[in-house]
């Protein structure tokens, strides 16, 4: 649940999605689900002249098993915090493991 | 498909009719009309333009703006989810959601407005009973959404059903006041259906478009209302029954809308219960219905509600043989049945007609009458206790139910927000953290609630603003349901399972745990050394240390840091009395736990370890760290004062052993650190020595002077000639000078002080001329000249001369460097400078 808690909080940011066939969207995330199905509002596509059929396309939903990266904004990511998340997560999985 | 199909051709006179009374999915039952006897547009008389439009300002609450007042204003299609779900995959949900979030309100809106304690639905009976008998719509299409009531506000139908009737008219009375106040003492039965159960007619509906909802009315309606069945197209029957009262129809559309609307709304159990309706009996029927009108809420209108009993009605009728099938009109076979039986009940309900009808044929009537009546009855009788629990009570009990499953499958709920935190902890906390300042207050929850709208599917109808209390409730028994589902997942341990006689073993596999494909069975003790990593290992027995083991020290430590802050979370109120003996105790348990959390932090950070002959001290290997230095303001945070002292002598004693000072040597001429070096000490200085400050400021005079004796007895060339070392004199130095201007400290201490200051002094001298970080013109000095002032300060005259002496080239060349700078430069420069020149009483002016 770490990476779904995780894309909550960047919910309204700016992200960029790098898809598995690498087209990167660059949009507002709106929403996130636990199969990390991306919602993206207002989008561009980074590289617009190589993907034309895009252009028009104002926004988007994305299936989570296509996403190869999500970009981060940097700002929005608060590094201790999440740090203290993983080490919580990694507890919770060697809790669960056991 | 859609099920808000509005036909715009067709204006809607009853724009009030969208905050009234009705019932969206009475609708799913309505009839298929291709033959209509009565033509709405002739019979209709505008009365439903007189109707009370003054609940229409609940339509926003209900549609959204969309709606607005106007009739014909195109309705947003929001609520249209099916028909969006064809294009916009990625909003069903959310629209689904919403759909159920608006029902409510309207339901809301609507028991406020009469007054009626409970979310009791007055009108919908209304609705209902309308929608019904509400045959004659021109606009009707083949394809049956279920929701074309929605779009053709059914006001004409009441007209209809009184006019058949034949009674003569009771009210002239306006219908707004009929249709608004019946409907208040009407049964509150239909409130009962659910959203489920709405769903489920919704797809029962669509998923067989053709069948008409028809039978429904039959089991309440075949006996008073005979003439009903002619509009359902069966034109063919008019001329055959004379008899049938043709002068109620005009006229009879003005009477009021009240006596239809008794007779739908009442519940049909009884006079089913009673079933097999002679014609004897249909006149004190008759009569008995029009009575009720005031009493009839009692009963709930609940069987016709269900549009699987319905469509079973419909199935079972239709399987019925009947004699004879009516003919002569193009209608879809399914109707076929429907249309048989309703004019059985015309024959029936009409006495002349009973006689008219042929043996096989009544016959075959009350077989089938009396099998309905036996149905209607049990039904009658599951009903009766319909609409106790209201939807919040259901929640409830449910709630408490998921409870005990996951207390029974061993996960308590003790804790039951600190485990909702651990799965969701990152976006719990952060938004705690952010939530103080938002740009949009609306944005937060708006978000938050959608979140939970995917992740919840919240059937809840609170889940509006300011509603948090019910959502969250919600919020918590989803989480109850993932948790009961994952330790249900857990249960089979068993990874394998081997049948008796099976050749194999079989093997669970899910997304988490894939079942192996390879299944290769390890030899540990022959493989260990040729296993590339544990070679890597023994290549590389890393410089002394045991890096494995140090970096597992300092997750300990974070994990232990986060355990004291749960803790600390957790802390008991002080106990308010002695008497308190309960309170005491917790909180006595809870020192317990703090100290023993605390003496395991202890133990990891290995502060009493002893260093490996040779090596450094494991506690300051840690904090070469860069988590190792990032856990030291947490770690101050959860220290007793002792702890930190020890910490502090600690790192005072080693702090040649510092890799951010033995690694960062300032040699003259070259200054460039690496990169990470850098990085290092910045981090250092940030994280460590800030942490270290704090602590020092607190300390007294007596400690101070301890530590600076710790650090003459290092070798302080080395700790001179780095960033961090000589930040760190500067500290001790400077808190020396501070309690002296307070007036703090002993006599004694004083003259303790004063012999470490001088011994300092007198180990730092040599160091002096060399301290400073590259030549003149890099500029990296400024710590320097903070380090000279802070000795500046302390120094008796002679030791001012001799530090003078000794950095006196520096502070002349920079003197020189500052005039050839720009005006900015040159006044930082020389201000780096005079910090030192002013602690000696001098200034730079002098020297120029």
């Amino acid at each position: 649940m770490l990476f779904f808690s995780f894309f909550k909080t960047l919910i309204d940011h700016e992200v960029t999605v790098e898809l598995k066939n690498d087209i990167q969207i660059r949009g507002i995330l709106k929403s996130v689900d636990q199969y990390l199905n991306i919602k993206l509002e207002d989008i561009s596509v980074v590289e617009e002249l190589k993907y034309p059929h895009l252009s028009a396309v104002k926004n988007v939903f994305i299936r989570g098993s296509v996403v190869r990266y999500v970009h981060l904004p940097a700002g929005a990511v608060d590094i201790p915090l999440l740090e203290d998340a993983t080490r919580r997560e990694a507890a919770n999985q060697a809790g669960k493991a056991k | 498909m859609s099920f808000f199909g509005f036909d715009p051709t067709r204006p809607n006179p009853a724009g009030a009719g969208f905050s009234q009374a009705r019932d969206p999915f009475a609708g799913l039952s309505g009839h298929d009309d291709e033959g209509d006897a009565l033509n709405f547009e002739d019979t209709y008389d505008g009365l439903g333009d007189q109707l009370d439009e003054t609940d229409d300002v609940f339509n926003d609450d209900t549609f959204g703006d969309t709606g607005g007042s106007t009739v014909t204003a195109p309705v947003g299609k929001d609520f249209d989810f099916f028909g969006q779900t064809a294009k916009v995959a990625n909003a069903i949900e959310e629209e689904h959601v919403r759909f159920n979030r608006q029902a409510p309100a309207a339901r809301a809106a609507q028991s406020t407005a009469q007054s009626i304690p409970g979310p009791s639905h007055a009108q919908a009976p209304a609705a209902s009973t309308t929608s019904y008998n509400f045959a004659p719509q021109p606009s009707y299409k083949p394809a049956r959404t279920g929701y074309e009531k929605y779009s053709q506000e059914p006001v004409g139908e009441l007209q209809v059903d009184a006019a058949l009737w034949g009674v003569a008219p009771k009210k002239q009375a306006p219908a707004p006041p009929a249709q608004t106040h019946s409907p208040a003492t009407v049964p509150a039965g239909r409130k009962i259906m659910s959203l489920e159960e709405v769903e489920a007619q919704m797809r029962a509906q669509s998923a067989k478009p053709a069948q008409p909802a028809v039978p429904s009315p039959v089991p309440q309606a075949h006996a008073q209302q005979p003439q009903v069945h002619y509009d359902q197209g069966y034109q063919f029957q008019q001329p055959t029954h004379p008899q049938v009262p043709a002068q109620t129809g005009e006229q009879a559309y003005h009477q009021g809308h009240a006596p239809p609307v008794t007779i739908l709304q009442r519940p049909q159990s009884k006079h089913a219960a009673q079933a097999q309706p002679h014609p004897a009996q249909v006149p004190a029927q008759h009569h008995a219905q029009q009575r009720p009108q005031p009493s009839g809420p009692v009963q709930p209108t609940q069987i016709l509600q269900n549009p699987s009993r319905l469509s079973g009605d419909a199935a079972m009728l239709g399987a019925h043989p009947h004699p004879t099938p009516p003919a002569g009109h193009p209608v879809h076979p399914t109707h076929r049945p429907q249309g048989s039986l309703s004019r059985q009940q015309q024959l029936v309900t009409h006495p002349s007609q009973l006689s008219q009808m042929s043996e096989e044929d009544k016959a075959a009537y009350m077989d089938q009458e009396a099998k309905r009546a036996k149905r209607n009855h049990k039904i009658f009788l599951m009903s009766r206790d319909n609409g106790i629990m209201t939807p919040q009570d259901k929640n409830f009990v449910t709630r408490i139910q998921l409870q005990q499953l996951v207390a029974a499958t061993g996960n308590p709920n003790e804790h039951g927000t600190d485990e909702s935190l651990a799965e969701d902890f990152y976006y719990q906390v952060h938004n705690q953290i952010q939530g103080g300042h938002r740009q949009h207050p609306s944005q937060p929850l708006n978000n938050f609630a959608q979140t939970y709208l995917f992740q919840t599917g919240s059937r809840h109808g609170g889940l509006r603003r300011h509603h948090r209390g019910p959502e969250n409730h919600m919020q918590r028994m989803e989480q109850q349901v993932q948790r009961a589902v994952e330790a249900a997942k857990n249960k089979p341990k068993n990874k394998q399972l081997v049948i008796e006689g099976s050749l194999g073993k079989i093997s669970f596999s899910n997304a988490k745990t894939p079942k192996p494909l390879l299944n290769i069975k390890r030899n540990d003790s022959a493989g260990e050394a040729a296993r590339p990593s544990s070679a890597h290992k023994n290549i590389h027995p890393s410089a002394g240390r045991d890096k494995k083991s140090e970096l597992r020290s300092i997750e300990l430590v974070y994990s232990t840091l986060m355990k004291m802050e749960d803790h600390d979370r957790m802390m008991p109120p002080p106990p308010t009395s002695d008497a308190d003996t309960h309170a005491i105790e917790k909180a006595m348990e809870w020192n317990t736990t703090a100290q023993a959390l605390n003496k395991k932090l202890w133990t990891a950070l290995r502060v009493h370890d002893h260093p490996q002959p040779g090596g450094v001290h494991p506690f300051i290997a840690l904090l070469s760290y860069t988590k190792g230095k990032k856990a030291m303001e947490r770690i101050f945070r959860h220290a007793t004062r002792e702890q930190r002292t020890i910490i502090l002598t600690l790192i005072v004693v080693n702090l040649d052993e510092l890799d951010v000072v033995r690694g960062a040597q300032v040699t003259t001429g070259d200054i460039q650190l690496n990169a990470a070096m850098r990085e290092n000490v910045e981090l250092f200085s940030v994280a460590v020595m800030s942490t270290l400050f704090n602590f020092m400021n607190e300390l007294d005079l007596d400690l101070v002077a301890g530590v600076s004796g710790l650090v003459c007895s290092r070798n302080i060339d080395i700790i001179a000639k780095s960033r961090i070392g000589a930040s760190m004199l500067t500290m001790i130095l400077s808190r020396a000078e501070i309690i002296k201007h307070s007036g703090g400290g002993t006599e004694q201490s004083w003259r303790s002080w004063d012999v470490a200051y001088t011994q300092l002094f007198n180990l730092l001298e040599p160091s002096l001329p060399h301290i400073f970080p590259g030549t003149v013109s890099s500029g990296d000095d400024m710590y320097v000249w903070q380090l000279l002032a802070a000795i500046g300060i302390g120094a008796s005259p002679d030791q001012q001369q001799r530090l003078v002496l000794a950095v006196k080239d520096r502070v002349m060349d920079t003197v020189n460097l500052a005039k050839t700078l720009p005006h900015e430069l040159s006044v930082q420069r020389l201000q780096n400078v005079n910090l030192f020149m002013r602690s000696i009483g001098l200034d730079v002016e002098l020297l120029q």
